[in-house]
Order: C-alpha cells, then sequence, then structure tokens
C-alpha cells in the first residue's frame, strides 16, 4: 500500500472566525453595537436582559438574539418586555452559539432600526470562549452564589472578555462570597476586565450598567 | 464540552480537502493547544466516530499535543492502495 500525506495547516475555527467576520462587518454597517452575553446557566443573563429591556428597549432600539440548547423560554421571557421580536436560537444540544446561528438569526431582525444588539449565548462557562460570533466583545456575569475562584478556574472566558457584570448582589447579605477576592482573582487572569456589580431584583448598581450602554451606543463603537 | 462540533468541522475540511479521495483516509492529524479549551482525549474519542461516517472509512486520529491555543489540522494521510512505489 502506498500512504501519502497531504499538509493542511488549517485552523479548525477558520470558517467560524471567516462567518463571524460577515457579522461584524454587517453590523458595523448598519452601525449596530453588539454584546455577547456568556455566563453559567443561572447567572442571571435572562433577568439582567428583561430589565434592561424595559427601561432601555425603546430608546436605544435593542433587539435581542438568544441561544438555549432547548426552549424558547428566555425568548418567550424577554418579548413580555418589547414589542421587537426576540430571536430564539434552539441549538439542539450544542454547547455554544456560532457565527452561522447569529447571522441566520439577524436576517428576521430589522437591522434598520437597532443600534443595540445583544447576544445571549448558552450558559456555559467553557465552550462560549471559543466562538467568536462576531460581537463588539464579550460580557461574562457571574453571580454571588458561584465561587469567588470562578474566573481562575474558566480563565479562558475571563480572559476573552471585556466586562465582567456580578449578579445578584441583594444575596450578599445571606452567602459567603467575597466580591474583593472576586475581583481580584478576575483581573488575575485579565488586568483590564472592567467590573459592574448589580441586582436586577432590587436595581442595585443598575443605573451605571444602563449609562455605559448608552454611552457605548453613543459612542458608536461597533468593531 | 464542545468536542463534537470540532470534530464534525474537521471532517467538513477533510472532505473539502479530499474530495472523492476521502473514502482513502487513514490518518488525520489534528494540533491540539493545552489552551485550545478542548479536552485531547475527548476529541480523539469524537474525531474516531465522525470518521467511521461515510464518506471516510475509519481514519485514525492522531493528537499532537502543543503549547498555546493552536487548534488545527495538521495534515492527512490516504492509502491509495497501491503498491508501494
Amino acid at each position: 500500500m502506498a500512504v501519502r500525506t497531504i499538509e493542511v495547516r488549517e485552523r479548525v475555527m477558520a470558517r467560524n472566525d471567516e462567518l463571524a467576520g460577515g457579522v461584524r462587518r454587517r453590523l458595523a454597517d448598519a452601525g449596530i453595537v453588539a454584546l455577547n452575553l456568556v455566563s453559567s446557566p443561572g447567572a442571571g443573563k435572562t433577568y439582567l436582559l428583561e430589565k434592561t429591556l424595559a427601561a432601555l428597549g425603546e430608546e436605544l432600539d435593542i433587539a435581542v438574539v438568544t441561544g438555549d440548547v432547548q426552549t424558547q423560554n428566555d425568548a418567550d421571557r424577554l418579548a413580555r418586555h418589547t414589542t421587537r421580536l426576540v430571536q430564539a436560537v434552539v441549538t439542539g444540544g450544542a454547547c455554544h452559539l456560532d457565527a452561522l446561528q447569529v447571522n441566520t438569526a439577524l436576517d428576521a431582525i430589522d437591522l434598520t432600526r437597532t443600534r443595540l444588539l445583544f447576544i445571549e449565548n448558552v450558559g456555559n462557562l467553557v465552550c462560549p470562549a471559543s466562538w467568536d460570533l462576531g460581537e463588539l466583545c464579550k460580557v461574562v456575569l457571574f453571580t454571588v452564589t458561584e465561587g469567588e475562584d470562578k474566573p481562575l478556574k474558566y480563565p479562558k472566558m475571563f480572559q476573552n472578555a471585556k466586562y465582567a457584570v456580578l449578579t445578584k448582589t441583594d444575596l450578599l447579605p445571606y452567602v459567603p462570597f467575597d466580591v474583593a477576592l472576586a475581583k481580584v482573582n478576575a483581573r488575575a487572569v485579565n488586568p483590564a476586565l472592567e467590573f459592574f456589580e448589580v441586582s436586577a431584583t432590587n436595581g442595585s448598581g443598575m443605573e451605571a450598567w444602563f449609562a455605559f450602554l448608552r454611552g457605548l451606543v453613543a459612542s458608536g463603537a461597533t468593531v | 464540552m464542545h468536542e463534537m462540533s470540532v470534530a464534525m468541522e474537521i471532517a467538513r475540511i477533510a472532505e473539502q480537502k479530499l474530495g472523492a479521495q476521502a473514502s482513502m483516509l487513514c490518518t488525520v492529524a489534528v494540533e491540539v493547544g493545552d489552551d485550545s479549551g478542548l479536552e485531547p482525549s475527548s476529541l480523539e474519542f469524537c474525531l474516531d466516530v465522525v470518521f467511521r461516517t461515510p464518506p471516510f472509512t475509519g481514519a485514525k486520529p492522531e493528537i499532537l499535543r502543543r503549547a498555546g491555543n493552536v487548534l488545527q489540522v495538521a495534515y492527512l494521510e490516504i492509502d491509495d492502495g497501491c503498491p508501494d512505489d
């Protein structure tokens, strides 16, 4: 038998990155700021978005693409707070969204009347870190009921995020969570990480989050 | 956790490179960085399954461990069934 070797040297993520580049150009052409929300399941992505949509949905022309392994529960929850179509992507088992899914979801969104796009990724602190979706940046949520060492255990997600939102701060009196230590751990893996501390339940810290979003949209930073 | 997605993308790349020769594929070598976010043994398992599925006929995965976050198809080996030169 004759065995022949074929050199390939092709990055496995090349196709996704190419598609993500297409999404990024599409968003830039339409002047849309896109944030990719990532976290473990249950950190409060949907609840933060519900409150954000209720407060700023009209003002900032917010559109949402939300991904889940099964059900469109999150899309149904979010739809109560906006007149806009909330695009649900059911991954059917996959642990992350990819750029092709986002590109397809954008087809159903009126981009001409969108200035801010949230992509709510599948709840998972591992896999979504590897997939570029064409977003401006990733925003990682983590919550006071998780351990302070989450950034050390899942460094890639925290390295790839530009902003971190500590959620459910209304529970701080009831849980042994050291906010300062959590920040030290997060900045150990990503010194440039910027923090928000919020409770979507009692509203604490939400004004700073809203001000940040207003500033981001006003800056027109799409790439 | 996403090793199967990655294995299927590797199969897509291999099929694109090989075309009608895909059934002759005998080895698929993949460079996997320690910071690539992938578990090498899990990827190997997924590749083994994917490359048993047509048009492939049971190519063996070879995982080449690397430093950093590299994740790429290094090379493919095909056996054309002809006698050695």
